[in-house]
């Protein structure tokens, strides 16, 4: 590839050295290729570094709600927080999160609806008299079991898995 | 004096392009229209948000466990004077989002986008871009419950995106949920990777201006003016000077007439606050309320890439010749419709949590 030709230089400062200007396209594709192999070595691992753990998948783990299966009333809604202990980086932080547990029939059998709404995440608050959730965000809202009855959200809310030791009970995050 | 000059212009032979730079023609009908200190006056909102920030990183303390909250805190209630330079910047900050919009408006309408200042305008509309990543990666900073959860809602859009959305989403946050990583990416991007591409973009956009001069005059009264001249400094600069000190006496009288708010801590289990965005994310915020279940995308990706194309392809679609707003009502029609639906569910939006 020839390089396009240099405007002559003034006449009292000199000339261009005609040997090396002709070498100009190969040394311009030289810098081409080592600049670019200059920028790559920065860039992946930059990139890579950038991305760091975010990508990485939490385990899920068993947490234990603050009650205990035998007070659980039947038919009512009630609204728990939880706390687990995680690492945020290099800190421990204690992570807290809102769920809804219900039980039919009073200890039997539990419903435990995580309380995050599906559509962009705010916490959804249960109106009793409407017997529904309702997304204080942009209101959609669902059925006491979590079906999703109208509003934004594209899925019910999650269901979350259960189990009783020792008459209390715990749920996977 | 005069020597001193002398030798530093020797050495550093500054003083050509700088008076070129000062020495540059202004349409007479530029300088006497205040619409055009609009661009002007976003650069200074732009300078007084780089002092007033790097003011407040001298205290700010970006770590999520109360760290960012009460320095913010101790900053706003505390520090002689933090509430005067948090208030500026945070009232500041608005002023840049109305300030930018009504420069690209007088832009539209003066229909200055039109060949050959079509990358000009490209460059405004990702200055406009910046100045809102800005403002979202500016307001999660105090970890208040405000920033937090308009984040949390913020970063859930990016997530709703097909196929790659999951990815854009832990990226912005530094992992799967809102904590240290997030604020630390959201304090890296306010303080250093934004103020550095916008600082180049500004010279970029400024140097287009410079190259191809102001647009043509519209009217012809600002015509008859168009062949008349006056230097950019002092005349000009005066303009924007005046118009700046009036800015900087308004965002003042706002601060010190309503201190900047400071929200209750960021509580990731509170379901009785009500997340709301800033205020010039409302329409938006509203808007997602309409589109039910898998109409989702529709107002979470559709509308704002919608937007932005139609933004970005303007200069390269509307290819007449005619410059005057009312000779050509289509792009005349379809800006007012915009700003009439901005409008109409911004007032909604407040309305429902007034």
């Amino acid at each position: 590839m020839a390089a396009p030709k240099l405007p002559p230089l003034p006449a009292d400062k000199g000339v261009w050295d005609d040997h090396a200007i002709d070498r100009r396209g190969f040394l311009e594709a030289a810098f081409g290729v080592l600049a670019g192999m200059g920028a790559l070595l920065v860039a992946v691992p930059g990139v890579r570094f950038l991305v760091g753990n975010s990508l990485d998948v939490t385990a899920t783990k068993w947490v234990e709600l603050p009650i205990k299966v035998a007070d659980l009333a039947p038919g009512v809604m009630a609204q728990m927080s939880y706390n687990a202990d995680e690492t945020d980086e290099w800190r421990a932080v204690v992570q807290r999160g809102i769920v809804y547990v219900s039980s039919p029939d009073g200890g039997n059998t539990f419903s435990v609806l995580d309380g995050t709404c599906t559509h962009l995440g705010c916490i959804v608050q249960w109106d009793q008299d409407k017997n529904e959730f309702v997304c204080p965000c942009h209101s959609g809202r669902f059925t006491h079991a979590g079906e999703v009855i109208s509003g934004p959200p594209p899925r019910r809310l999650r269901q979350m898995a259960t189990k009783v030791q020792d008459g209390s009970l715990f749920i996977e995050i | 004096m005069n020597r001193i000059f002398e030798w530093v212009d020797e050495r550093t032979g500054l003083s050509g392009p700088v008076r070129d730079f000062l020495n540059y023609p202004i349409p007479k009908y530029v300088h006497r229209n205040f619409l055009y200190t609009l661009g002007g006056l976003t650069l200074i909102t732009f300078m007084l948000q780089a002092v007033t920030g790097i003011l407040l990183a001298f205290y700010y303390d970006p770590s999520t466990e109360e760290g960012a909250y009460d320095s913010v805190d101790y900053i706003n209630y505390q520090l002689p004077l933090g509430w005067l330079i948090r208030g500026l910047h945070h009232y500041g900050s608005s002023a840049m989002v109305i300030l930018v919009s009504l420069h690209m408006l007088r832009t539209y309408y003066f229909s200055a986008y039109k060949k050959p200042r079509e990358l000009n305008w490209l460059t405004g509309v990702l200055l406009f871009f910046l100045v809102l990543s800005f403002g979202f990666t500016g307001y999660l900073l105090p970890w208040d419950q405000k920033g937090y959860w308009a984040t949390k809602v913020g970063t859930e859009i990016a997530g709703s995106v097909p196929l790659i959305g999951s990815f854009i989403m832990h990226m912005m946050r530094g992992g799967d949920a809102l904590g240290q990583a997030t604020l630390s990416r959201f304090y890296a991007g306010h303080i250093l990777l934004l103020p550095a591409s916008v600082a180049l973009l500004i010279v970029i956009h400024i140097f287009q201006l410079r190259h191809h001069g102001m647009a043509p005059a519209i009217t012809t009264k600002a015509q008859a003016q168009s062949k008349t001249f006056v230097p950019f400094f002092p005349h000009w600069v005066l303009n924007d000077t005046l118009a700046g000190l009036g800015l900087l006496a308004l965002l003042v009288y706002m601060t010190w007439a309503n201190h900047a708010p400071l929200g209750f801590p960021a509580d990731p289990t509170s379901n009785n606050f009500v997340p709301r965005p800033e205020w010039y994310f409302m329409f938006y915020f509203q808007l997602l309320k309409y589109f039910p279940g898998a109409l989702e995308p529709v107002a979470t990706i559709l509308i704002p890439l919608f937007l932005f194309g139609s933004m970005i392809l303007l200069p390269f679609v509307d290819l007449s010749e005619e410059r005057r707003p009312w000779r050509k009502p289509v792009t005349t029609l379809v800006s007012i419709f915009y700003i009439v639906v901005i409008i109409v569910f911004t007032i909604l939006g407040m309305a429902a949590y007034a």
